[in-house]
C-alpha cells in the first residue's frame, strides 16, 4: 500500500486541502446545534439571553453586533435563522469543495496508476501474462485499481471526519465531567470487542462468498458458451442440478454472513442507550447530592456526545474493513508493477546476413514452469531469404512453439535463434517484430472496423494498399459483400464471421505489414481448397522476396514449398527437404502423405488429368 | 460489457452468420442488441408485481418482518419520550436544581427494557430480511438458470453472451440488494414519516402545512439533480465498461498485440479512455456530493421558517400556539427530513433493481424450445436411417439457406457433406439435432418425423463434435464422461484410445485427473478436438456428427481415429462435414451442397469421374503438384 502512495505525490496539494475542507464541514456541523438551541431557548422559549445561568454570552454578543441593544424575540429568531442558513451554506460549500479536491486527487491518482500498470502489462512477456491469466489481469486492472482509488478518496474525506468526531466527542465529554469519561471507557471496549469478533468471523466468509459467486458465474458461463454441447448431450437436468448446488452454497454462505452482520446493529443500539441511561442517571445522582457543575444542559450535551462517539467508532471500524480490502488490492496491483519483463530487447536494429533469414542452432524449448519431456530439442535449421519453408508434424509435436521462438514470444531454453544473422536476443524487440508478419492459428480480431483490423499491420498504409492486401488474402470478395464494406464493424472478436473469413482477414493484416518474414501458423485450415489454392497463387505472385514460414496439416498446402521440415513426435527434426526428397527419406512424411493421398484412383486421375 | 452496447455498426448479415460457437446464428444485434440503456424500467407496475410475487413465496417470513418493522419504528418514535421524561425529573426551583431520583430510575429502567426489546427485534429483523432476500434471489436465480437451459439455441446465438451473463449476475445482485436494504429502509422511512406527520398534525395543522412546503421543493430539486447526475453516472459506467473491454481484448489477444508491436497504441488508447473516465468520475462525484448539502439546506430552511412562523404566532398570540408546541414541532421537523432523504437515496437503487428485474423477466418470458414430440421411441432399436425431404430453411426471413434440400442416408452409412463456406452444411446438422426448426419439409429418422420424437430421446441418439470445442473447467475424466456419466473408467480409456487422446493424456503429470484451465488453455487446439471426439465416442450414439471435428488434428492421427471409428460405427450412421480430402475420401456417400441444395452425390471415385462440382472443389488442391 505504501508503495502506491508515491502516485499520490503530484496531487499532494489537493490531498492536503481536502481534509482541511472536511474540517470546515465538520465545524459547521458542530456549530449548527448551538444555533438551533439559541433559536429555541432565546427566541421561542424566551429565556433572557443575558441570564448569568442560562444565557449565552456568545449569542448575546452576536445579537449586539447586529442589532445593538434593542431587539425583540422575533429578531433573535430571524437573525439566528439567517445565520443558521449561512452556516449550512458554508458547510455545504466546504463539503462540495472537499469532494471536489478529494475526487480530483483520487481520480487523477487512479488514472496515473491505471495507465502505469497498463503500460507495465503491455510490456510483459507472453509467459508472464500466461502466468497471471487473462481474468486475473483484467480484475487487477479494473476492480483492484478502483478499490484502491476509492479508498484514497475515502481516506481524504471520511478518515478525517470520523476520528474528528471520535476524538472531539471524547474530549468534550470528559471536559463536561470526568465520570462521563468512565462510561465511555466501559462502553467502548465492549463495542470494539463485539466488532472485532463479528468482523474477524465475517471477513473470511466474504472471501468464501466471492468464491461461491465465482462458481455460480462460471457454471452460467459454461452453459451459455457450451449451450450446444449441453443440449446435444441432453444434460440440461444435470446442469440445473449443478447450478442448484452452487446456488444453494452461495445462498447459505451469504445468509450466514448477513446473519453475523445482523448482530452489530442491535449491539450498537443497546450500548448506545445503556450509555445514555448511565449518563442521565449519573447526572441525576450528581444533582441529588448537589454537586456543582451539573445541570440539564450538561446532561443533554453529554447524551449528544456519547451517541456521536459510539457512532464514530462504528464508522472507524468500517474504515478498517476497507483498509484491509484496499491493502489486498494494492498487493495485487504491486505484483503487476513489480514484475519485470523476462524478455527484453537489445540494441540491434538491422541484420547482417543477407543470405539466411532465420536460423535455429541447437534450439531446445519447454514452456516455463512445466516438467517432463521438452517440447522441442536440438533443432537446427537454416531458412534462406525468399524461401518458402513449410513445417509439418503430428498434433502436439511443437510446431507452434517452434515459430513462436522467432519473434521471441518465448525464449529458447537451449541453443539460439538468429534472424538475418543476428541472435534474436540482441535485437531491439520492436525492430525484430517489425520484420515479421505473424498469422496465428486462432485468428484474433479486435473491436474495430474491418479496415481498422487490417491496418493493425501498418497504420500509415494507403487505402489502396489495404485493399490490395485484402485482395491477395482472398478477403476482398466477402468484404465487398457487406453493406458497409471495409467500414463493417467487427464485434465480439469476430464472432459473426466464419472461421475462414477470420483467417483471411488475419492474413491480410500480416500482408499489409510487408514483412520480411511471413509466418503462417496453420492459418488456412478453415479455407476450402479452392480458396486456399487461389491464396497460394496470389502469394507466389506478390511475395517473391518474402521469406514464408508456414505450418500446415495438408500435404497439398506444403508440397509446393521450397523445403519442408518434418517435426517428429518427440520435438526433433530428422528430415528437411523438398517434397520429393522427403518422400524418399522420411518415413513420417510418407505416412502423412499416405494418410492423405492413399487413394490410388484419385492420384492417378490427377496425374492423368492435369 | 457496457461498451458493446455502444457499437454503432454490426456486421450486416446477408448470408447466414456463424454465431459465437462457429455455428450459424441469426445476425448479431437482433432485437436485444439495442438493449435498454441504463436503469430506467419500462413497465414498473408489472415488474413490481412479479418481484412481490417472488417475495411473497415466503409469506411467513415477510409477515413477521413487517410486524417487526412496525414495532421497531414505534419504539423508535416512543423511546425518546421516556428519555425526555427522565430528564424532566430534574427541576429548577428556588434557585436550586432538584431531582426525583426514584421516578428518574423508573423511566430509565423502562427505557432500558424498551431498547433491549428493540435490539432483539432489530436482530431478528436483520436475520429475517437476510433470509427473505437470499431465499428470493435464490429461487429467482434457479428459475432463471432453468429457463436459460430451456431456451432454444437461437437465443444464445443471437444474444450477446456477456449480456445474458450480466443479467444472471449484476441484475440479480441488484434485485437482491434492493430487497435486503431498500425495502426495509423504505418501509421504515414511510412508517416514520406517517408517525411524525400525525404527531405534527396533532400539535398544529397550520404549522404542519407550512412545514410541508419543502416536500415538493425537495422532490423537484432532487429529481432534477438526479436526472442531471445520471448523465455522468451512465457515462462513467460506460467508460468503465470500455476500459474493461479494452483490457480484456488486448490481454486475450496479447500475442497478436506483441507480434504487431501495437503495445504503444494500446497504451495510448487506454490512456485516452482512462483520462475521459477520470474527468467524468470527478464530475459525477462532485455533482453527487451536492445532493447532501442541498437536502441539508432545505431541511434547515424548514426549521428556520417553522421557528419564525411559530415565534410570530406566539408573540402575536394568535392561534393556540404555545412554546412547548413549537419546541415539539421543531423537534419533529428535524425527524421529518431524515426519512425523506432516505427515500431519495434509495430511489435510484430501486430504479436500478426494477430495471434489472425487468431484464431478468425478459429472459423468463421468452418462449421455451419447442418440444412437443410424444412418440415412444426405443433408442436401442433405432437403425439410424435419416431422410431430409424438401427442406427449406433460413436464419433470417426471406434469406433461405436451404432451398428444397433432399437427402437420404441409409442406416450404418458414412456420409460426408462438402461445399463452400456458407453453403449450409452446418445448417443441416442444426436442423437434424433440432437446434433450429425447419422452415418447410420434414426430417425423419427411421421413418419417424423428428418433430414427433421427444428432444431428449432425439439428442440421446446423436453425438456431435464441433470445430470449436467446448470443454468444461473440470478434470479430463469428467470432460470425457460428460455425455455418459455412468460409464466406467475402462470404457472411458477405450474411448480416449479410439480418439487417439490416450497417449497425450497419459503424458500429462496428472493424467486423466488433469484439471483443464479456462477454455482448456493448457492443451493445443488439436488435443482439445481429440478430447471432444473421445466424449462423443464414449456416448455410443446411433448417429455421429463430426462438424470439422478434426480440422486441427494432423492427418496421420486423424487416419488412426478413422480406423477406430470404422469398428465403432459399425451399424451406426455418421455424418461428416469437412474441407480436408483425407477426412471425407472414404465416405460411403459424399454429397456436395451448393445453393441450398444437393448439387451432386456419390462416392469419391464416381464424383471424380463425373468432373462436376466435387472435381472442381478438389482438383485445385493439386493444381501445383503436377506442374
Amino acid at each position: 500500500m505504501r508503495k502506491l502512495f508515491r502516485y499520490m505525490k503530484p496531487y499532494a496539494f489537493l490531498a492536503f486541502i481536502s481534509p482541511l475542507m472536511m474540517i470546515g464541514e465538520v465545524v459547521a456541523d458542530l456549530i449548527l446545534p448551538y444555533i438551533m438551541s439559541f433559536i429555541v431557548n432565546f427566541g421561542i422559549t424566551g429565556i433572557d439571553i443575558n441570564d448569568a445561568q442560562k444565557g449565552s454570552p456568545t449569542a448575546a454578543a452576536i445579537m449586539r453586533f447586529f442589532h445593538g441593544n434593542d431587539y425583540g424575540n422575533m429578531d433573535i429568531i430571524i437573525t439566528f435563522g439567517i445565520l443558521m442558513l449561512a452556516v449550512t451554506l458554508a458547510g455545504g460549500f466546504f463539503g462540495v469543495f472537499c469532494a471536489y479536491t478529494a475526487a480530483t486527487a483520487a481520480q487523477s491518482f487512479g488514472n496515473d496508476l491505471r495507465c502505469h500498470a497498463y503500460r507495465k502489462v503491455m510490456s510483459l512477456s507472453i509467459e508472464q501474462t500466461d502466468k497471471f491469466t487473462t481474468g486475473s489481469l483484467v480484475t487487477r486492472m479494473t476492480n483492484d485499481i478502483t478499490m484502491v482509488m476509492d479508498f484514497m478518496e475515502m481516506l481524504m474525506r471520511m478518515f478525517v471526519r470520523s476520528p474528528m468526531f471520535l476524538i472531539g466527542g471524547t474530549i468534550m465529554l470528559i471536559s463536561l465531567n470526568l465520570q462521563f469519561g468512565v462510561i465511555l471507557i466501559c462502553a467502548l471496549p465492549v463495542l470494539i470487542a463485539v466488532l472485532v469478533i463479528v468482523l474477524s468471523k465475517a471477513m473470511p466468509l466474504y472471501a468464501v462468498v466471492q468464491k461461491k459467486l465465482d462458481k455460480v458465474n462460471s457454471v452460467v458461463q459454461e452453459n451459455i458458451i457450451g449451450a450446444r454441447v449441453v443440449k446435444a448431450c441432453v444434460k440440461e437436468d444435470y446442469e440445473c442440478g449443478r447450478f442448484k448446488r452452487a446456488n444453494t452454497e452461495l445462498r447459505d454462505v451469504n445468509y450466514s454472513v448477513l446473519k453475523l452482520m445482523a448482530v452489530i446493529s442491535p449491539v450498537l443500539t443497546v450500548l448506545q442507550n445503556l450509555a445514555v441511561i448511565a449518563i442521565i442517571y449519573i447526572g441525576g445522582l450528581n444533582i441529588s447530592i448537589e454537586k456543582n457543575g451539573m445541570d440539564t444542559g450538561t446532561i443533554m450535551a453529554a447524551v449528544t456526545y456519547v451517541v456521536q462517539v459510539i457512532m464514530s467508532v462504528m464508522m472507524t471500524t468500517n474504515m478498517f474493513q476497507s483498509i484491509s480490502r484496499a491493502a489486498a488490492s494494492a498487493r495485487r496491483i504491486n505484483e503487476i508493477l513489480d514484475t519485470e519483463p523476462v524478455i527484453t530487447g537489445g540494441a540491434v536494429c538491422e541484420g547482417i546476413n543477407k543470405e539466411t533469414a532465420v536460423e535455429f542452432k541447437a534450439a531446445g524449448f519447454h514452456y516455463p514452469g512445466t516438467v517432463g519431456r521438452p517440447v522441442l530439442s536440438n533443432i537446427n535449421l537454416k531458412i534462406k531469404k525468399g524461401e518458402t519453408f513449410a513445417i509439418i508434424g503430428a498434433t502436439g509435436s511443437g510446431k507452434t512453439s517452434l515459430v513462436s521462438l522467432i519473434p521471441r514470444f518465448y525464449d529458447t531454453v537451449q541453443g539460439e535463434v538468429y534472424v538475418d544473422g543476428v541472435n534474436v536476443k540482441e535485437y531491439n524487440l520492436e525492430a525484430l517484430r517489425r520484420k515479421i508478419g505473424f498469422v496465428m492459428q486462432k485468428s484474433e480480431l479486435f473491436s474495430d472496423t474491418i479496415e481498422g483490423n487490417i491496418r493493425w499491420g501498418r497504420d500509415n498504409a494507403s487505402e489502396e494498399e489495404v485493399k490490395a492486401a485484402a485482395k491477395t488474402a482472398q478477403a476482398n470478395t466477402f468484404i465487398e459483400e457487406f453493406s458497409e464494406k471495409y467500414n463493417t464493424f467487427i464485434a465480439e472478436k469476430g464472432a459473426s464471421l466464419s472461421g475462414g473469413q477470420k483467417q483471411r482477414m488475419s492474413i491480410a493484416r500480416a500482408l499489409l505489414r510487408k514483412p520480411e518474414i511471413l509466418i503462417l501458423d496453420d492459418s488456412t485450415s478453415a479455407l476450402d481448397l479452392a480458396t486456399e489454392s487461389k491464396l497460394r497463387a496470389a502469394f507466389k505472385e506478390t511475395l517473391k522476396d518474402t521469406t514464408v514460414i508456414m505450418i500446415a496439416q495438408r500435404i497439398a498446402s506444403v508440397m509446393e514449398a521450397d523445403r519442408i521440415a518434418v517435426l517428429e513426435g518427440d520435438g526433433t527434426i530428422l528430415h528437411c527437404g523438398t517434397h520429393q526428397e522427403l518422400m524418399r527419406e522420411s518415413s513420417t512424411y510418407r505416412d502423412i502423405y499416405d494418410s492423405q493421398m492413399k487413394s490410388g484412383a484419385y492420384a492417378g486421375t490427377m496425374e492423368g488429368g492435369l | 460489457m457496457e461498451n458493446r452496447k455502444e457499437q454503432p455498426k454490426t456486421v450486416n448479415a446477408n448470408m447466414p452468420r456463424l454465431g459465437p460457437g462457429g455455428r450459424p446464428g441469426g445476425p448479431p444485434g437482433g432485437p436485444m442488441a439495442a438493449r435498454v440503456n441504463g436503469e430506467k424500467p419500462k413497465n414498473t407496475k408489472g415488474t413490481l408485481t412479479r418481484i412481490l410475487k417472488y417475495i411473497g413465496k415466503n409469506k411467513i417470513i415477510l409477515i413477521s418482518l413487517l410486524v417487526l418493522m412496525v414495532a421497531i419504528t414505534m419504539i423508535d418514535v416512543v423511546g425518546p419520550m421516556f428519555q425526555q421524561k427522565a430528564i424532566d425529573t430534574i427541576s429548577f426551583s428556588g434557585g436550586k436544581l432538584k431531582v426525583d431520583l426514584k421516578s428518574m430510575g423508573f423511566y430509565l429502567i423502562i427505557m432500558g427494557v424498551i431498547f433491549v426489546i428493540s435490539s432483539i427485534m432489530t436482530f431478528f429483523q436483520g436475520v429475517l430480511s437476510a433470509k427473505l432476500s437470499q431465499a428470493t434471489v435464490y429461487s429467482m436465480r434457479n428459475d432463471l438458470f432453468q429457463k436459460i437451459s430451456k431456451l432454444p439455441i437461437k437465443y444464445t446465438d443471437t444474444h450477446r453472451h456477456g449480456d445474458i451473463m450480466s443479467r444472471m449476475t449484476n441484475d440479480v445482485e441488484n434485485v437482491s440488494n434492493a430487497i435486503s436494504q431498500s425495502i426495509t429502509s423504505l418501509f421504515s422511512a414511510a412508517l416514520t414519516l406517517v408517525g411524525v406527520f400525525s404527531m405534527m398534525m396533532y400539535y398544529s395543522v397550520i404549522m404542519t402545512v407550512i412545514a410541508l412546503f419543502t416536500i415538493p421543493l425537495t422532490i423537484f430539486i432532487s429529481s432534477k439533480l438526479a436526472k442531471f447526475m445520471r448523465k455522468y453516472f451512465v457515462r462513467q459506467q460506460r467508460l468503465l465498461g470500455q476500459i474493461n473491454g479494452q483490457v480484456e481484448e488486448m490481454i486475450t489477444s496479447y500475442k497478436t498485440v506483441v507480434a504487431y508491436g501495437r503495445e504503444n497504441e494500446a497504451v495510448e488508447k487506454f490512456g485516452d479512455i482512462s483520462e475521459d473516465l477520470r474527468k467524468c468520475s470527478i464530475s459525477a462525484r462532485v455533482w453527487g456530493s451536492i445532493m447532501g448539502p442541498i437536502m441539508n439546506f432545505l431541511g434547515n430552511l424548514q426549521y428556520v421558517v417553522l421557528a419564525s412562523v411559530g415565534g410570530f404566532l406566539v408573540i402575536t398570540g394568535s392561534g393556540s400556539m404555545t412554546v412547548g408546541k413549537i419546541q415539539a414541532m421543531l423537534q419533529y421537523s428535524k425527524n421529518f427530513s431524515r426519512p425523506i432523504n432516505m427515500i431519495a437515496s434509495q430511489y435510484s437503487s430501486i430504479l436500478t433493481a426494477l430495471a434489472g428485474a425487468e431484464r431478468i423477466f425478459e429472459i423468463m418470458d421468452s418462449p421455451d424450445e419447442t418440444d412437443e414430440g410424444r412418440a415412444e421411441i426405443d433408442i436401442d432399436n433405432i437403425q439410424g436411417s435419416i431422410e431430409f425431404k424438401d427442406i427449406w430453411f433460413g436464419y433470417v426471413e426471406k434469406e433461405p439457406v436451404l432451398k428444397g434440400l433432399n437427402l437420404s442416408v441409409k442406416s450404418g452409412e458414412k456420409i460426408a457433406i462438402v461445399g463452400a463456406t456458407g453453403s449450409g452444411k452446418t445448417t443441416i446438422v442444426n436442423l437434424l439435432t433440432r437446434f433450429y426448426e425447419v422452415g418447410g419439409g420434414t426430417i425423419t429418422i427411421d421413418g419417424i418425423n423428428i418433430t414427433d420424437i421427444p428432444k431428449e430421446q432425439l439428442r440421446k441418439m446423436i453425438a456431435i463434435v464441433l470445430q470449436d470445442t467446448v470443454l468444461f473447467g473440470d478434470t479430463i475424466r469428467a470432460n470425457i464422461k460428460y455425455g455418459s456419466l455412468d460409464a466406467d473408467d475402462d470404457k472411458m480409456r477405450k474411448a480416449a484410445k479410439a480418439a487417439m487422446a490416450d497417449s497425450f493424456i497419459e503424458r500429462l503429470p496428472d493424467g486423466y485427473d488433469t484439471m483443464l484451465t479456462e477454455s482448456g488453455a493448457n492443451l493445443s487446439q488439436g488435443q482439445r478436438q481429440l478430447l471432444s471426439i473421445a466424449r462423443a465416442v464414449l456416448a455410443e450414439p446411433k448417429i455421429l456428427i463430426l462438424d470439422e471435428a478434426t480440422s486441427s488434428v494432423d492427418t496421420r492421427t486423424e487416419m488412426h481415429i478413422q480406423q477406430a471409428m470404422v469398428n465403432l460405427m459399425k451399424g451406426r450412421t455418421s455424418l461428416i462435414i469437412a474441407h480436408r480430402l483425407s477426412t471425407i475420401r472414404d465416405a460411403d456417400l459424399i454429397v456436395v451442397v451448393k445453393d441450398g441444395k444437393i448439387a451432386e452425390s456419390g462416392n469419391h471415385e464416381e464424383l471424380i469421374e463425373k468432373r462436376g462440382e466435387y472435381y472442381k472443389l478438389y482438383s485445385k488442391q493439386f493444381a501445383g503438384q503436377t506442374t
